[in-house]
């Protein structure tokens, strides 16, 4: 009966060629618009480093020697909001890294500098540089391709060690094995030691301070940050400063005084977390210099998902337009559903006939539903190429995460389950009302 | 024909009626908000930047190498900027508009208490190098620069716009007024020295809901801290390209040798730096556009389609009445007007949608109350489709001849 029913579906469609494609067009159209915002929401919101970011936790102690951010009218007057990425003092860092309580544990900063090869031949300006601790390549799962990372004595004894990626590898020194070459930052050479293949979590969330996506890739120098100090660089981002740290603008952030390092860490169980946790609290809690300002001890243990929530990492105008292109959709389904009831009801008579030749309610139901399905996955094939042109619109508007909208498997066998279910969905209301026809009645109006 | 004999066909026939209310009201919902949204993309492209803007070059990205400027090394690119065949002023300071390397946001409090956000452009002759018009009051006098931070206590001077001194001070005067900091409102604060019509702000975002003008200008001296430097240069409207090579050259020869390794100074036309700024802006137009094209493309296919089919239907209805003595005008009547009771209805559950949309997207995102205007706006866009859609079907219904009505169907 299947059979039968699905040859009625064909043959249906092909009898108001007008309509039928008239109905497919709306479908496509409401499916590639929402897949297209789908699509980006799905690559904006995907889980940075799978497998890892769950046991990934920022923690946080807030020990600057300052009044509570007060004097922030102006900012707030101009909607600006003050931005807090949880970032410590350097003092904290070395004693909360030292303690060593979690699995594994690491400080990163981003900083800016020129990275020039060891001969002075080839150079990049103004480059993101990673500071951090031997500990990151492991934790965050960097891929090496030749060499080593550097070592926790290395890390120790301040050693001018660096590990870069390939592309800067390429640039610099003309080919990807950059073992035993040198970069100079600011007056330092800095011995490289390893090179990996390049790492930009999409948002990288360890660091939100330079932006969270980046098209371009994101860091492509990764160093001690002992002995990024030593050489001079700072962090580009502070969250605040003591007191006594008197900051004008573009003064360079004093790490020691200001709260510039974020604290990575790696619990693997619940027991874990919370026996970090209450370390965390226990520690902020000896900082007695706090009293001093109004302050209340507070440290704060937060996981990558909600840490990517609560800083608001996908865009706004992205969660929007999947509203509107959802609303579309919707409205497009809407206008299908008038659509196929007036086909539908337009062949009663012959609907009557069939019914009163002895065709089952169940049957005329099935023909109905199955065309309407049909119609769906055909607009929704159609969709396909619509949406990548979609996507291809999007990746022209020059965002800094405008260049991730790519389709990937998941989000085309979404646009199939889409296309089905919205034509199933749709069809039900005419499929329906055309079962419900009197057999009798249309017999004797014809 | 009496409204009670159009709801009592319609309810006899409720489905298609049924489909067309939904299929407006949603239309109508998505289409209050995306004319919503757009205006709001819009605003800051329509607001009048205030100044020259076709003659404006600005110049940015001057790093120098050892982190400062020099004060001799600032009036040294003033000179030679003064220099260039076609320019007519210059002006350097440490924040410009369409300059996005530094935004200054400052806050001010008038005399009634009402607090607003301002975006502040400092430094040297910015009046004269920016073409701004002054409609009241003067520009800052040569005593009146001092470094920044340099004031402590004294009264800073400041030149605002005309929407900014409406904002503080009402109908009053706002000449020669002081305007306190509302961080410090106690201190010297500020006074209002001249009044400019127009200066758009640098935080785009924010040029929305009548704060586009939300700005003013302060004197400040430049050099000597850390703070970047920009150049402001108006030219001959006659050597616009000319002047804009020389520019270039000037600053190149000025400040090359000194700007810190790999960096670029650049300089460019102010319309193509607002172009520049705005390009996002226009693509979500474009991506609005397209969507409110769509709604109004997919509400008048549904209309005429679920008309079409109806009006076949009642095909000898409409002969039946036709032999009893309707005219052709009283079949046209009859389905418009029916269009438009079901249009209508469509229309209000679509405003009560509208409303209750914006307020759900209000809630998660940061965007302001729709007011009140868009509502009729959006319900006579669709009252106009409905009618347009219906058009044809009814013509059609009006040809039906008398003799249908003889005929078995």
């Amino acid at each position: 009966m299947l059979r039968y029913s699905f040859e009625l579906a064909v043959h249906g469609l092909r009898r108001f060629q007008k309509s039928t494609v008239l109905v497919v067009l709306t479908v496509a159209l409401g499916l590639a618009a929402s897949m297209t915002a789908l699509t980006l929401l799905h690559v904006l919101s995907a889980d940075p480093l799978p497998g890892r970011s769950q046991h990934l936790y920022l923690a946080w102690v807030d020990t600057v020697l300052a009044k509570p951010a007060g004097g922030l009218e102006d900012a707030s007057l101009n909607g600006i909001k003050r931005s807090n990425y949880h970032r410590i003092k350097l003092a904290d860092a070395q004693a909360l890294l030292t303690a060593h309580r979690a699995v594994r544990q690491t400080v990163v900063a981003d900083m800016v500098a020129d990275e020039v090869s060891g001969d002075g031949k080839h150079a990049q300006s103004q480059q993101l540089i990673l500071a951090t601790t031997s500990e990151f390549i492991p934790m965050f799962g960097v891929s090496l391709r030749y060499g080593r990372d550097w070592t926790s004595a290395e890390d120790a004894a301040r050693t001018p060690v660096v590990v870069i990626d390939t592309g800067l590898a390429q640039k610099l020194f003309g080919t990807a094995n950059a073992v035993g070459r040198s970069v100079r930052l600011r007056n330092t050479l800095f011995h490289v030691v390893g090179v990996i293949q390049p790492f930009a979590t999409q948002p990288r969330f360890y660091t939100l301070d330079m932006g969270a996506y980046s098209s371009d890739g994101g860091e492509n120098l990764y160093v001690p940050y002992a002995a990024a100090l030593d050489a001079g660089l700072v962090p580009a981002y502070s969250d605040g400063c003591d007191a006594s740290f008197k900051s004008l603008v573009y003064t360079p952030v004093d790490p020691a005084r200001c709260a510039s390092l974020g604290l990575w860490v790696q619990l693997d169980t619940l027991q874990q977390v919370s026996a970090y946790r209450s370390f965390l609290q226990g520690y902020v809690e000896q900082q007695m210099a706090l009293a001093g300002f109004g302050k209340k001890p507070h440290s704060e243990l937060t996981g990558v998902d909600d840490w990517l929530k609560q800083n608001d990492v996908v865009p706004d105008s992205v969660r929007l337009n999947v509203w509107l292109a959802g609303s579309l959709l919707l409205l497009c389904m809407l206008n299908v559903a008038g659509l196929l009831s007036a086909r539908f009801l337009h062949r009663s008579g012959e609907v009557g006939i069939r019914r009163a030749l002895g065709a089952p309610r169940r049957a005329v139901f099935l023909r109905h539903v199955l065309e309407s399905g049909l119609v769906c996955l055909i607009g929704g094939a159609l969709a396909l190429p619509v949406t990548l042109l979609g996507l291809w619109i999007l990746r022209q508007q020059g965002n800094a995460f405008s260049g991730l909208a790519q389709l990937d498997p998941a989000m085309f066998g979404a646009l199939f389950a889409l296309a089905l279910a919205a034509g199933l969905l749709v069809g039900l209301l005419p499929a329906w009302r055309v079962a419900r026809v009197d057999p009798g009645l249309c017999i004797k109006s014809e | 024909m009496s409204l009670r004999i159009h709801v009592s066909i319609l309810r006899r026939q409720s489905l298609m009626p049924l489909l067309v209310l939904m299929q407006v009201a949603l239309a109508c919902a998505i289409l209050c908000n995306v004319l919503f949204l757009t205006w709001q993309q819009l605003k800051p492209m329509l607001a009048p930047s205030g100044v020259d803007s076709s003659n404006l070059i600005l110049v940015d990205r001057l790093d120098a190498s050892g982190g400062r400027w020099r004060a001799a090394e600032v009036r040294a690119g003033v000179q030679a900027l003064r220099e260039v065949p076609g320019v007519r002023a210059v002006g350097a300071a440490n924040s410009l508009p369409m300059v996005f390397g530094m935004i200054y946001a400052f806050g001010m409090q008038g005399p009634t208490g009402v607090k607003v956000g301002v975006n502040v452009y400092a430094g040297e002759g910015l009046v004269n190098a920016l073409g701004i018009p002054l409609v009241a009051g003067r520009d800052f006098l040569p005593g009146e620069y001092c470094g920044a931070g340099g004031y402590g206590s004294v009264v800073r001077p400041v030149i605002i716009t005309q929407a900014l001194a409406r904002k503080l001070f009402g109908k009053a005067d706002a000449m020669g007024q002081r305007v306190a900091d509302p961080e410090q409102p106690a201190g010297a604060g500020y006074r209002v020295v001249g009044i400019v019509r127009h200066l758009l702000r640098n935080q785009l975002d924010m040029a929305t809901q009548g704060r586009a003008d939300d700005t003013m200008l302060m004197p400040q001296c430049m050099g000597g801290t850390p703070m970047p430097l920009f150049y402001a240069v108006r030219v001959d409207p006659a050597m616009r390209e000319a002047a804009l090579r020389g520019v270039r050259k000037a600053i190149q020869r000025r400040f090359g040798a000194r700007l810190s390794a790999g960096t670029h100074a650049c300089a460019s036309f102010y319309d193509t730096r607002s172009s520049a700024a705005f390009k996002s802006r226009r693509a979500a137009l474009w991506l609005f556009a397209g969507v409110a094209l769509t709604v109004v493309a997919v509400t008048v296919i549904g209309i005429m389609g679920l008309t079409g089919f109806w009006v076949q239907k009642r095909t000898r209805q409409i002969g039946i009445r036709r032999a009893l003595g309707a005219r052709r005008a009283d079949i046209l009547r009859y389905f418009l007007a029916e269009n438009a009771l079901i249009v209508g209805i469509g229309i209000l559950l679509g405003m009560l949608l509208a409303y209750l949309g914006n307020h759900l997207l209000m809630r998660y995102y940061e965007l302001p109350r729709l007011p009140w205007s868009y509502l009729p706006l959006g319900a006579v866009i669709m009252l106009l489709l409905g009618q347009l859609a219906v058009l044809g079907p009814a013509l059609r219904a009006a040809e039906v001849p008398p003799v249908v009505a003889t005929r078995s169907a």
